[in-house]
This record gives structure tokens, C-alpha cells and sequence, in this order.
């Protein structure tokens, strides 16, 4: 049935992603792009791509910032369209692509105005995407009741904050647990609404959703050993979806050390893997020491995250295409960047250390 | 037009559209001193057509990156100049008039030293325009602020004034600054502390004025009622003037506005948020004698910078006016030393040497002219070595290369849209040139319509010099590429409409006609045959008869097929060059036979017996008045009984003596040239397959790298052409299986379509009758009814129904009605005509060329 009435509405924003899609770079390019000796070079090389002449109206010399801006308003530019023109469902899915961003303006706000930092700054620093109404407001927020009076009770995110009214103060613990608690109370509302919406999306979404979920869950636990975040708070944080939860989810709470860690994510096939020696990974992410088998695992996540998105945007007549062409363009910026970083910097035995997109 | 190829050679070297153009591999070697001059030349000339031999290489790593990356550069500042052109309005001189301006230091020639004389320039210009609009950006931005002090104190003067005015009204409830907020809100606002100052010296009004965007001013409002929990008055005015902020395309409104609130933390905050939402904050003195102080100078300080602005503003225009003679200019040169420089960068590069080697294709006439510019280009360049040209052998399939002129150009596009042909094919463009506008012309004949499109196209040829320098929007444009097209069609329609004798869906009388009307009858008459035969077309006296449509549209319908058949019989025998030209002689055999027979077998006889009708008088009677012959027997049922009972014609339905045995015989040559079709060719190629491995040779691939390309660009032909026992030279890898069912395909497509298309041929009729009959409703709706009509009416009526009339002609019937008769032609020519013959599957000719597109 799906098949039948979808091309009615989503189709031609489906074509539309779709060539999106088809536009990203592909892997011979990137080799390209590692070899090039200089930003001009690496913009001469991009100007064969679709990003096309992107660069041609910047004065010289081009930093990693402005490649880095200028891919991002592309990707913008290319979602506002998507955005502009599409109507009923999948308006609302698009729409809430953008709340993660929003959180993570929000949080990126509040963090800088704790810290004193240049309100004009920041907002420069804030994600287009993210764009809500009255966000300049935040900076004069001090505690989170009058965060949530002031701004955010006007923005989609409202729903979201109410769990995080309880904590009083805003300091470094707090804004962690907001932001998780936000992006939890989002994350499990929009799979709600993909379930909603069933069909395809509902099992593409569900799988890609639940990564992300599980990902956060892994995060959130490893990054609370050795912090004053207790357990309870910490069980708090963490996304009632996903293939950890619930059982998953209850060790992990419960988890004190790496090893434990370990041992749940053994329950899932994929995710165990991130956990084979040094090596295995294909691509070798971040440097294979021994304290860095965290950091190492951030690196597999994404590459799983690019592998599930990749398979998603093949399938046809339903919403998971604009989140995954989404997370593939992002991807893909910060393997850009990521390369012109490594460019500018000159550590050039780094440079193959982005995921391939 | 088809016995042009008698007399072309196989191989010509002439320009004609029969075959294209010969092509030669050169290879080029160019020592690097002259290589630019060399390249400089041959796109002037625009006759090669470099082939990239460094595919490998990433663009940034090529030879001549860095004067590209300079020239990308030179191009951004042209575009930079562009646009501050465009911004400030400034009217660049067009190209042709620009060049003149052009004069380096270094002289006419173009090189390195007056590329490096550009670039300096052009910096320079970037550099000045740049510092310009930066002062005069921050000059502007003063006068903004200044401009918005102003505006907020004016509003907030009117505050304070209305304030003061009701100040006495006021009942003062306390004067106590700690009172609660919430009784100062009812009494009046943040007002009700004003008095305790008022009239003393020290003012201590708590209050933030500033401008803001309008459209934040909502979103402003809230956030702030919010944050404060409504503890503030506000109060704003919006400015009528617009402001041009620079950075920004639209001017911005924005309004004035000013909060009391109460407490130095409160007022932080409003500081705050207002700066945030990027309003400007203005520090404003609660004394009124201060504020007008303020303001005069304000205003004496916006007085001076108007002056410095405009003063700027002059400067930048004068600079911009000077620049904009040479910009276009300066592009172009930009343009083409980019295009010069990218097709080095295809080149290879022997170091050792210090030469650059070029390959590519370039037209063998064109040899001696290409060597003539490498030599002016040694010159050119100062040197002695001139570039070395080396022709060579290759078995690699040349890019296409149809030779056109104005006139053949346009029908040759409708041909290559269709596919590009393939090289030394016949080129289906030549018959094109007259078949196309008569397939138009037989669909639209009208002797009016025809004149006027015949007249509008014979305008446009007449005024062709002056017309191409006009841009007149892409519709214009593509008519006028069409022009001589154009002009073929319109002169066609009015031949057609001669034997038609149409004329804006009237009759002309030119000759005597050949029926009388009896004189004085009533009811249905008939007209009697008087001995006439009416000299060229359609007899004037057919017009307005009852059965003047069963009449035209049997002729109409009959002449449809003829042509049909002729136009596809002429497709079938272009075969016969190319199988000779591409050395498959046996393909006359295997597949030109049977094709052409079997054609003429079923639609070549339908063919005969229509105009064997039509040259029989069916009524003729003998000396005793009794009919000589049976009714004339309907050639539709004669042709379906052919197939359905061969061999046996009902004798009151009989044509001609004898032709049950006619039928038959070709109904049996029809069928025999089926299996033909089917079976000879791939018996041939494994009868030779069977002879060379009884020979011991088995398989012989060639093993040059030559081969592989052959293969990717003879893969097109091999679909069509399928090849021929290898003496093509294509055979390789293909199985002989494939080539039956490609041969199976083939034959029945061939089958098939010899029926469908023929009937697809009666859309001549079908579309000539829509012409016709729309024709003569336009008439009889508008013109028609006013003719009647006597006295001033009348004129006024007649003057009125013409002009309707006349705009219906020319927009329905030489309009709409020609671009549907267009598309059906363009049909004809690439389905029906192209499908039987055309091999295609070649690459277009792009040689190197300064022209722009």
C-alpha cells in the first residue's frame, strides 16, 4: 500500500535525496583528496565534485573553517529545500532531524555562557540546523527553571525538558545530564512517531534509532566511571529503546568497569566486535594504544553508524533516506575537515584516520 | 540526392554531409617555449580535438596546476569587479566594444609577461575597490549608528514628553524606590518613580533605549516578559526610514525602543538580551536639555559624514566607470587562457625533452591548415623549433565529425539529437534536408499558411547579419536557428497546398476546372465531367461538395502510404553504402535483400494496386452502355484477403486478370525472406568461424591496446550492425549465440515494424485533414459571419472579425498547429526513417575553440 500512494507526496523529495545521495564522495576521491599537499590543492579537487565551485568566491588564503562552513551551508542549503518543500509526515520527520541539533545548540549556549564566553561567539558557533527562535536568550539564563521559562518552553523542546526540571543548579554535571536526559526524552519520541508512521520507516528508523540509542547508552556509561554521576542518576539517562534494553541497559547501570562493559555488549553480534583486539577494526581508528580502546570504540561506533545508514538509504518508499542521507553528509563534512585539518597541520600520517563514507 | 554517393569517393576528404568528415590521429610535439602559442593557435582555429592522456592524474597534480590556480584566482577578481559592477550599476562595455581597450605594455602578443601585467592589474583594482568599500562600509555603519541615535532620541524625547505631560495626572502613590513592583505596574508603569527626581538634578530614571530589527521585536518582547517576569515597561515606536546595513541585500526596518524596569540587575539582563538579539543599545540622558544637546550634534555629525560618504562613494564609482571599459575584456582573455592552459594540462610532459606531446583528432582536409598555424605559432613564440605534427595510423574509431553550413546545421541537429552517427556512416542528415520539411509540408499544406512561414523565415535569412547580433530570449533564438529549415517548410507547405488547393481553407480557380454544375437544379446535385482536366492539384469544384472529405481523405490516406513506403524504401537502400564502406559486402545479401523484398513484397504491391486504381476509369462503358468492369474492389480487403485466403480472389472483387497468382507468388517471396533475414547471416559468420579454425587458426585476438577502445567504441555498432564473419574486425569475444538472438531481434523488429510503420505513415493524412478542417472552422466561426453584414457595422464587423481571424491563423494554425506538424515530421525522420538504417553510437566531434557556446 505504501508503495502505492507514497510517490504522492514523498516521492519527489525522495528523488531529491536520492541524488543527494548519490553525490557523496566516493572512496576514490578521498584517496584522492589524502594526497593532495595544500588547502588549494584540496579545493581544486573538491571543485570536481558536486561541491562544485563552493570555494571559488573565497580569498585566499582558505582555512579549515571556512571548508568546513561552506560545506555545512551546502548541507543546509540542500536540507532547508528538502524541508521547504515537503508537507504532512515527512515535514514533521524533518523537523525533528533538527531537534538534536537544537539540543545540541542549546546545550553548546548554556555551556559557553557558564563558562563566560562571547555570546556573539557562540551563536556563530551554533549549528544552522539548530536555528530556534530566541535562542540568544539563553545566555542570561542562570538556572534551569529560568532556562525553561524563558526560552525553551516556546521551542519543540519543551516536552522534552520538563524531566530535567529537578536539577536546580547549572553547572558542568548538570548540563551533561540535561543534554542526555533531552536527547533521551528525544530520541524515544521520535521513535515513537517513526513507529507511528510504520511501515518501512518504522523498521528502517526502529534499527537506525536503536543504534543510536545503544550508542548513547554505551557513551553515557563509559564516560560516568570515575564521576560523581550514582548509578541511579546514570540508569536515569538512558534511552528506553534499543537492542541493549532493557536487560542491557539494567547491566550496564550496574556496570562499574570496562570489562562489565564488555560483557554486555557481547549480547549483540555487531557490537561485539568493536571489542576484538587491536587490528580487526579495518581502517585502524585512532591509534590502537592501550589506554585508547575507548576512543578507539568512538571511531567503530561511527563506522557502524556509516554502515547502517548506507544500507538504509537504499530503501525505497519510506523516510529513512533523509535521516541517513543526513548523518552521511555530516559524516562526510567531518571527513572533509578532518583531512583538511590534517593538511593544514601537516601530520599527515593521520590524514587516513576519517570514516569512509 | 541519393546518387550523390556514386560519385563521392569512399574515403572523401571534401565537405559534404554524405559521410562525415575524415579523421586523423596527430600526434603533436611542442617544445614548452611554444607550446602556449601553439595551443593559442589551434583554438583560434578550432579544428582539434585533444584527447586527455594523463586520465590518471588527479587535476591538482597535473602540469600546469599552479597558472590554473592563478588564473582561478584572475577569475574570482574579475567576478569580484562583476559583481560590485553589478551592485553599484555601473554598465559594462560589451565585449566587442572592450577589446580595443585592451593594450598591454608588452605588446599585441599573448604570454606569460602580459598575464603577469593582468594579474598585477587586477589586484590592484581588487585591492583599491576593496579599501574603498571598507571605508566606505565603516563610514556607512557611523552614519547608521548616528542616523538610529538619532531616531532614538527623537522617539524617546516623545516618551519623555508625554511622560512630563501626565506627570501632574499622575496620582503619585510613593516615591519610595523599593516599593513593590506590581503597585508601581498599576499605577502608571515604571513612571511612578520619576518624581522623585523629577525636576532635581539627578534624574535617576532606570531605563534601556536602543533599536532593534521589526522582526525581532516580537520575539524580543516575549523573551524579555518572560526573563523579567513581567517587571518592566516597555514602550516602542517603529521607524519610518529604512536603513542599509551594509553586508546585508534588503534595507532593514527596525524600531526604537525603550524599557523601564527596575534594579541594576534587571536592566544587565535587558542589556544583555538586547545585544544578543543584535539590537544596538544607545546611552540616552534622562535631561532633556542634554538630549537636544545630543542631537544637534548628532545631527551636524550626520551632516559631515553624508559629505565624506558621498565624496567616497564618488571616488569608487569613478574607479568602477574606468574599469568597467576593459572588465568583459579582461575576462575573456581570463576565459581563454584558462581554456588554454586546461588543455595543456592533457598533454604529457617529457621533462628530459622539454616538450609536451598532444594527441588528438583533427579532420585530414584540415592537415595543412593546422600546420600552417603551429608554424605561425613558432613565430609567434620567438623560436625556431616550430612544433613537430606526426600523423598517426590507428585502428581506434574517430570521433564524428558532420561538415555543416548555416543552412544544413539545424536539420543535422535533429538528427544527432537522435543519436550521434557513427564514423563514415551515411549520414541520415542529407536526406533529412529535403525529406523533412516535405513530411512537414505534406501534414500542413496551405498555400496561405505556407506563404506566410515561408515569408517570416525568408525575413529572417534576409536580416540573418543583423539578427545574430541581437539576443532575443531562447524562443527567438531556436526559430532563428531553424530559419532556413524554417524557410523550406513554409515554401513546401505552399507546393502541398497547390495540389491540395488550399488556401486558408478556400479553393483557387487558377484553371479551367473539370466539372460543370448543372444550371438551375434543386436538391442534391451532382456536376457533370466537362472533357477538363484540371492542370495541378485538387479540382477547384470538389470544394464545398457534399462528399468532398470521403474524396480527400481517400486520396489523402493512399498518397500517405505511398510516401510512407518510398521514405522507408530510400532508409533500406542507405544500407547499401555503409555495408560496402564498412567492407560487409555479403550484408547486401543477408539482410539488404530480404529487407527491401520483403517490404516491396506486402507494401510495395499495396503501393502498385493504389496508383493501378487510381490510373483505371472504373466506369468506363463499351460502345452499348453497359459497364465494362466490376465496381472498383476496396484495397483494404484485397490486401487482409491476401493473407487470409491466398490464392483466391472473388472474381466481382478482382483488380486486374490474374491476381489470385500475383498474390500468391509475392505472399510466398514475403515469406521466404523471413527465415532469409533470420538465418543467412549467422550461417555466414559460422561457416567463416568454421573455415578459419579449420585452418588452425583458433581465436586470434589482436593484442594491442588499441583493441580494448575498439571494442568500447565499436560496442554501438556491433547492437546494430552485428558484425560480419570478423572481416569488420569487431567479432571478437562475441558469441555466437549472441549473434542469433541478435539476429532474431533484428528480424523480427524488422518484420513487424515494416507493418506498424506503415500505418504510422497515415498520420500525414490524419494530421493534414486536422489542418485542413481546423482551417476552414476558424473561417467559418469568425471572418465568415461578418460578411453578410452591410453599412457601418458591416465595416466595423468586417474590420473586427479579421483581425480575430487573422491572430487565430497565425497563433493556432501557423503556431500550434506547425509545431504539432514539426514534432510528427521529427517522428518520421527518427523512427521510421533512422530505425531502419541508422547505425549511430559515435562520439561528437569537440574540437578545441575559443567560440563560446
Amino acid at each position: 500500500m505504501e508503495m502505492l500512494t507514497f510517490n504522492a507526496t514523498g516521492g519527489y523529495l525522495e528523488g531529491v535525496v536520492r541524488g543527494y545521495r548519490n553525490s557523496l564522495l566516493t572512496s576514490q576521491t578521498y584517496s584522492q583528496l589524502s594526497q593532495c599537499e595544500t588547502l588549494e590543492d584540496l579545493k581544486m579537487q573538491l571543485s570536481a565534485t558536486d561541491y562544485g565551485n563552493f570555494l571559488a568566491n573565497e580569498q585566499p588564503p582558505i582555512t579549515t573553517s571556512t571548508i568546513a562552513e561552506k560545506a555545512t551551508g551546502k548541507l543546509v542549503g540542500e536540507f532547508q529545500y528538502l524541508r521547504d518543500n515537503a508537507t504532512g509526515p515527512l515535514r514533521e520527520f524533518l523537523d525533528y532531524l533538527t531537534y538534536a541539533y537544537m539540543i545540541d545548540n542549546l546545550i553548546l549556549l548554556i555551556t559557553g555562557t557558564l563558562h563566560e564566553r562571547d555570546t556573539h561567539e557562540l551563536l556563530d558557533r551554533c549549528h544552522p540546523l539548530g536555528h530556534f527562535d530566541g535562542m540568544e536568550a539563553l545566555c542570561v539564563a542562570t538556572t534551569v527553571e529560568e532556562l525553561y521559562n524563558s526560552v525553551v518552553v516556546e521551542t519543540p523542546l519543551a516536552e522534552y525538558f520538563k524531566e530535567c526540571l529537578s536539577a536546580s543548579d547549572l553547572d558542568d554535571l548538570n548540563i551533561e545530564i540535561i543534554r542526555n536526559s533531552l536527547y533521551k526524552a528525544y530520541l524515544e519520541d521520535f521513535y515513537n512517531f517513526t513507529q507511528r508512521l510504520g511501515g518501512t520507516t518504522a523498521i528502517a528508523m526502529g534499527s537506525l534509532l536503536s543504534f543510536e540509542a545503544d550508542r548513547r547508552t554505551l557513551n553515557i556509561t563509559l564516560n560516568s566511571f570515575g564521576t560523581s554521576l550514582t548509578k541511579e542518576q546514570r540508569a536515569k539517562l538512558f534511552p528506553s529503546i534499543g537492542r541493549l534494553y532493557p536487560e542491557g541497559n539494567n547491566a550496564l547501570a550496574r556496570a562499574d568497569d570496562v570489562d562489565q562493559v564488555k560483557q554486555v555488549c557481547d549480547m549483540v553480534p555487531e557490537y561485539k566486535a568493536w571489542w576484538k583486539e587491536g587490528g580487526m577494526g579495518g581502517g585502524g581508528g585512532g591509534g590502537g594504544e592501550e589506554g585508547s580502546e575507548v576512543e578507539e570504540l568512538e571511531g567503530k561506533m561511527f563506522r557502524e553508524e556509516t554502515r547502517l545508514n548506507r544500507i538504509e538509504t537504499m530503501c525505497q518508499f519510506n523516510y529513512s533516506p533523509f535521516y541517513s542521507w543526513l548523518k552521511l553528509k555530516e559524516q562526510e563534512i567531518r571527513s572533509i575537515t578532518w583531512i583538511a585539518e590534517c593538511i593544514a597541520q601537516d601530520a599527515r600520517d593521520r590524514i587516513g584516520d576519517f570514516v569512509h563514507v | 540526392m541519393n546518387g550523390r554517393g556514386d560519385h563521392v569517393p569512399r574515403v572523401g576528404n571534401q565537405e559534404s554531409l554524405y559521410r562525415s568528415a575524415q579523421m586523423s590521429l596527430v600526434q603533436i610535439y611542442m617544445p614548452t617555449e611554444s607550446a602556449h602559442a601553439a595551443v593559442t593557435e589551434l583554438a583560434q582555429l578550432g579544428n582539434v580535438m585533444f584527447k586527455d592522456l594523463n586520465p590518471d592524474v588527479t587535476p591538482f597534480q597535473r602540469t600546469f596546476v599552479s597558472d590554473i590556480r592563478r588564473l582561478d584566482e584572475m577569475d574570482r577578481r574579475v567576478r569580484f569587479l562583476q559583481s560590485q559592477m553589478e551592485h553599484e550599476k555601473v554598465p559594462v562595455r560589451p565585449l566587442e566594444s572592450a577589446l580595443p581597450f585592451l593594450n598591454f605594455s608588452t605588446g599585441g602578443r599573448r604570454g606569460p609577461l602580459q598575464m603577469d601585467e593582468l594579474s598585477t592589474k587586477l589586484r590592484e583594482h581588487e585591492d583599491r575597490i576593496g579599501q574603498m568599500n571598507g571605508s566606505y562600509e565603516t563610514l556607512q555603519r557611523r552614519l547608521l549608528e548616528l542616523q538610529e541615535a538619532r531616531h532614538v532620541l527623537r522617539e524617546t524625547a516623545v516618551f519623555f514628553n508625554q511622560a512630563d505631560g501626565r506627570h501632574e495626572h499622575i496620582r503619585t502613590s510613593t516615591d519610595d524606590d523599593h516599593a513593590p513592583l506590581l503597585d508601581d505596574m498599576e499605577t502608571g508603569g515604571g513612571r511612578g518613580d520619576n518624581d522623585s527626581g523629577f525636576g532635581g538634578p539627578a534624574f535617576d530614571l532606570e531605563f534601556v533605549a536602543g533599536t532593534i530589527e521589526r522582526s525581532r521585536m516580537p520575539t524580543f518582547e516575549r523573551i524579555l516578559w518572560r526573563v523579567l517576569r513581567g517587571n518592566l515597561y516597555m514602550n516602542y515606536a517603529e521607524i519610518d526610514e529604512t536603513f542599509d546595513e551594509p553586508g546585508k541585500e534588503e534595507p532593514v526596518r527596525k524600531n526604537v525602543f525603550i524599557i523601564f524596569a527596575h534594579g541594576q540587575e534587571l536592566l544587565n539582563k535587558i542589556r544583555k538580551i538586547a545585544e544578543s538579539m543584535s539590537g544596538t543599545l544607545y546611552p540616552i540622558d534622562s535631561s532633556s536639555d542634554k538630549r537636544e544637546a545630543a542631537l544637534r550634534d548628532v545631527h551636524s555629525r550626520i551632516e559631515d559624514l553624508n559629505n565624506v560618504l558621498f565624496t567616497t562613494s564618488a571616488t569608487r564609482r569613478t574607479e568602477l566607470v574606468k574599469i568597467a571599459e576593459t572588465l568583459s575584456a579582461w575576462a575573456d582573455v581570463v576565459r581563454k587562457e584558462k581554456l588554454v592552459y586546461a588543455t595543456m594540462n592533457n598533454f604529457l610532459f617529457d621533462s628530459r625533452r622539454k616538450t609536451l606531446i598532444a594527441e588528438g583528432w583533427c579532420p585530414t582536409f584540415a592537415l595543412q591548415s593546422i600546420q600552417l598555424a603551429l608554424q605561425r605559432a613558432a613565430e609567434n613564440a620567438g623560436t625556431n623549433v616550430p612544433p613537430v605534427l606526426q600523423e598517426l595510423k590507428t585502428k581506434q574509431t574517430p570521433p564524428t565529425y558532420q561538415l555543416t553550413n548555416k543552412f544544413t546545421a539545424g536539420f543535422q541537429s535533429i538528427v544527432d539529437a537522435y543519436g550521434i552517427a557513427a564514423y563514415g556512416e551515411v549520414n541520415p542528415g542529407l536526406t533529412a534536408v529535403i525529406n523533412f520539411p516535405f513530411l512537414f509540408a505534406v501534414m500542413f499544406g496551405d498555400i496561405g499558411h505556407g506563404l506566410i512561414m515561408t515569408l517570416t523565415a525568408l525575413a529572417m535569412v534576409v536580416y540573418e547579419r543583423r539578427l545574430s547580433k541581437l539576443d532575443g530570449g531562447e524562443i527567438f533564438d531556436m526559430f532563428f536557428y531553424g530559419r532556413y529549415m524554417i524557410l523550406l517548410m513554409g515554401a513546401f507547405s505552399v507546393y502541398t497546398g497547390f495540389i491540395y488547393n488550399d488556401i486558408f481553407s478556400k479553393s483557387l480557380n487558377l484553371f479551367k476546372t473539370g466539372f460543370d454544375w448543372p444550371a438551375n437544379a434543386t436538391g442534391t446535385v451532382e456536376a457533370q465531367p466537362n472533357g477538363n482536366v484540371y492542370l495541378m492539384g485538387l479540382d477547384p469544384t470538389w470544394h464545398g461538395a457534399d462528399n468532398n472529405l470521403v474524396f480527400t481523405n481517400s486520396i489523402k490516406m493512399k498518397m500517405s502510404v505511398v510516401l510512407g513506403v518510398l521514405h522507408m524504401s530510400l532508409s533500406i537502400c542507405t544500407q547499401v553504402p555503409n555495408f560496402i564502406h564498412f567492407g560487409r559486402p555479403s550484408s547486401i545479401i543477408t539482410e539488404f535483400l530480404p529487407q527491401i523484398l520483403f517490404l516491396h513484397c506486402l507494401f510495395g504491391y499495396l503501393v502498385f494496386m493504389i496508383i493501378y486504381k487510381w490510373s483505371v476509369d472504373w466506369y468506363e462503358t463499351d460502345a452499348t452502355g453497359n459497364l465494362f468492369r466490376n465496381n472498383p474492389p476496396s484495397l483494404l480487403n484485397a490486401l487482409i484477403y491476401m493473407f487470409l485466403k491466398p490464392g483466391q480472389v472473388e472474381p466481382e472483387k478482382e483488380l486486374y486478370s490474374g491476381q489470385a497468382f500475383v498474390q500468391t507468388v509475392l505472399l510466398g517471396l514475403a515469406f521466404i525472406c523471413v527465415p532469409w533475414m533470420l538465418a543467412a547471416k549467422p550461417y555466414l559468420i559460422w561457416k567463416e568461424k568454421q573455415r578459419t579454425a579449420g585452418q588452425g587458426y583458433s581465436h586470434l585476438t589482436a593484442t594491442d591496446e588499441d583493441e580494448e577502445e575498439q571494442l568500447i567504441n565499436g560496442a554501438g555498432e556491433r547492437v546494430e550492425g552485428h558484425g560480419s564473419g570478423g572481416e569488420g574486425g569487431e567479432e571478437h569475444g562475441e558469441e555466437f549465440g549472441e549473434v542469433v538472438i541478435h539476429q532474431i531481434i533484428h528480424t523480427i523488429e524488422f518484420c513487424l515494424g515494416a507493418i506498424s510503420n506503415t500505418a504510422s505513415y497515415l498520420r500525414l493524412w490524419a494530421l493534414s485533414l486536422a489542418h485542413a478542417q481546423l482551417s476552414e472552422v476558424l473561417w467559418t466561426m469568425t471572418i465568415q459571419n461578418v460578411f453578410g453584414m452591410t453599412g457601418i457595422t458591416g465595416a466595423l464587423a468586417t474590420v473586427a472579425g479579421f483581425a480575430v481571424w487573422f491572430a487565430g491563423t497565425i497563433s493556432i494554425l501557423c503556431g500550434m498547429e506547425a509545431l504539432s506538424a514539426t514534432l510528427h515530421a521529427v517522428r518520421l525522420q527518427w523512427v521510421e526513417y533512422m530505425g531502419k538504417s541508422f547505425i549511430g553510437g559515435g562520439t561528437r566531434f569537440e574540437p578545441l575553440s575559443f567560440e563560446q557556446e
